[in-house]
Parts: C-alpha cells; sequence; structure tokens
C-alpha cells in the first residue's frame, strides 16, 4: 500500500512524500493528496520519491495528471530523489525530458 | 556471479495489491536465487514489464463475477526468465500494437514500456483465455 504524507517546506512550497509503491494499486492515494493540496492558489509541489520503491505507468500517470492540475492554476511540480528503477521507467517513457529531476529534495526547493 | 541455475515458481492470483506484492516478491526471490544485486539492471528491466502486464491482468483479467484466479508462472533457465500469465478476461488483441502515448497521455504506456524492454512478448487467445508469455534474456 502506497503511505502519503505531506509537509510544508520554509518556502512555503508543498512537499508531498509518498512511501511504497506508486503503481496501479497506489497512484490513486498520490492522486488524492496532490488534489488536495492544488485545490487553491498556484500550488509549488515537490515530490520526494526517495520512499517510492518501484513506480508503473499508472503511478507516472497519476504524476502527469497532477502536473496538468497544477499548471492549470499556474503552479509548478518538481520530482526529488528518483531512485534507479523510477529513472529508467521516466526515461524510457520519455517523461524525463517533461520532468527533469533533482537528486534532493533540498535541491528541488533551492529557488522554489 | 554466483548462485542457482534454475528457478520455478507457479501461483493463482486473485486480487489486485496482493498479486502485485507476490510479483514483486517472485522477483526478489528470483534476484536472491540467482545472487544478483537489486540494481541489475536487466532484472529490473524484466520486472517493469512483468509488473505491467500482471497490473494489466489482474485489473481487467477477472471480469465482474468471474472467480477465475490469474494464473502466473515465472521459470529461469540457461541465464533466460520467462513469465507467464493466463486470464480470464476479453481478448486483448486491439491493444497489443499500442505505441507509446505523448507525453500529456496519463495512460496507455503499459503494452509499449514491456514490448520496449522484453526480449519478447506473446499473446495468444485460448479458447477464453488470454495467455502472455513474457521473455529476457539476462
Amino acid at each position: 500500500m502506497l503511505e502519503v504524507q505531506t509537509r510544508q517546506a520554509d518556502s512555503g512550497a508543498t512537499v508531498i512524500v509518498p512511501t511504497g509503491r506508486l503503481d496501479v494499486a497506489g497512484a490513486p492515494a498520490l492522486k488524492e493528496a496532490i488534489s488536495e493540496v492544488a485545490r487553491d492558489g498556484a500550488p509549488k509541489i515537490v515530490i520526494d520519491m526517495e520512499g517510492v520503491s518501484f513506480v508503473d505507468s499508472t503511478g507516472l500517470g497519476s504524476v502527469i495528471a497532477a502536473l496538468k492540475q497544477v499548471r492549470s492554476r499556474e503552479g509548478e511540480l518538481r520530482l526529488a530523489a528518483p531512485n534507479q528503477q523510477v529513472r529508467v521507467v521516466l526515461e524510457l517513457t520519455t517523461l524525463d525530458r517533461v520532468f527533469p529531476y533533482y537528486s534532493t529534495v533540498e535541491e528541488a526547493l533551492t529557488g522554489f | 556471479m554466483s548462485g542457482q541455475e534454475t528457478f520455478e515458481f507457479q501461483a493463482a492470483l486473485t486480487e489486485l495489491e496482493p498479486g502485485l506484492d507476490l510479483i514483486h516478491r517472485t522477483l526478489d526471490g528470483l534476484r536472491a536465487a540467482t545472487g544478483r544485486p537489486a540494481d541489475d539492471q536487466r532484472l529490473i528491466l524484466f520486472e517493469i514489464a512483468l509488473a505491467e502486464i500482471g497490473g494489466n491482468v489482474l485489473t481487467h483479467g477477472r471480469p465482474a463475477g468471474s472467480q477465475r484466479a490469474v494464473d502466473f508462472e515465472l521459470r529461469y533457465r540457461d541465464g533466460t526468465v520467462e513469465a507467464l500469465f493466463a486470464d480470464g478476461g476479453p481478448p486483448a488483441f486491439e491493444h497489443l500494437e499500442r505505441e507509446m502515448p505523448g507525453h500529456e497521455n496519463e495512460d496507455g504506456r503499459g503494452l509499449a514500456l514491456s514490448r520496449s524492454v522484453l526480449d519478447s512478448l506473446g499473446y495468444e487467445r485460448d479458447g477464453e483465455l488470454n495467455r502472455w508469455h513474457l521473455v529476457m534474456r539476462l
């Protein structure tokens, strides 16, 4: 089961922290968490992927949905700390061109 | 590298999340049995395809009211890993050749992704069953 926590960074950005597999079973939990955060204003969101052990195409789809939602409100979304498997899937699907990822959450929050 | 030269596993999968849990645990078992590290690139690629097809058959291969489980087998021999799934869902011919969709699409990548990483992805309709055959030389 994917568990999702959120926290506020000092800059005002929201850090969403999923833990577990972001797959066809876990994607709805991330979608729900992002929808809540992206409801108001121009959201700035970092998804901390460090605790995500595995991602599948449906999990990626939930991140694309989040990106569309955030951009529709003129916000911004960044991915941080993806593991090797996540980076491989991003590259195979060429979604690394859409989601340039950051090595750490701190790096993603810099200038955000 | 040292480890077992063969590995076999069979299971009947009935629910999405426990089924995916078992699929990933089986891959972990193969890693351990063959002495491959967690960052072995070929097994990472195989696990990506296995989870995509496994997720598809567990989602679409058990129509409402059907009591039939999804059959899952994993075999490793002579450096080649194979997985087989048999499910009772509707025929899947129309989805087989789907190309990788554009960046804006939220779904439809699973089969294209699987084809891109496997040595072969077989599919046949056998009576009321879909049979999937995933093969990769490690």
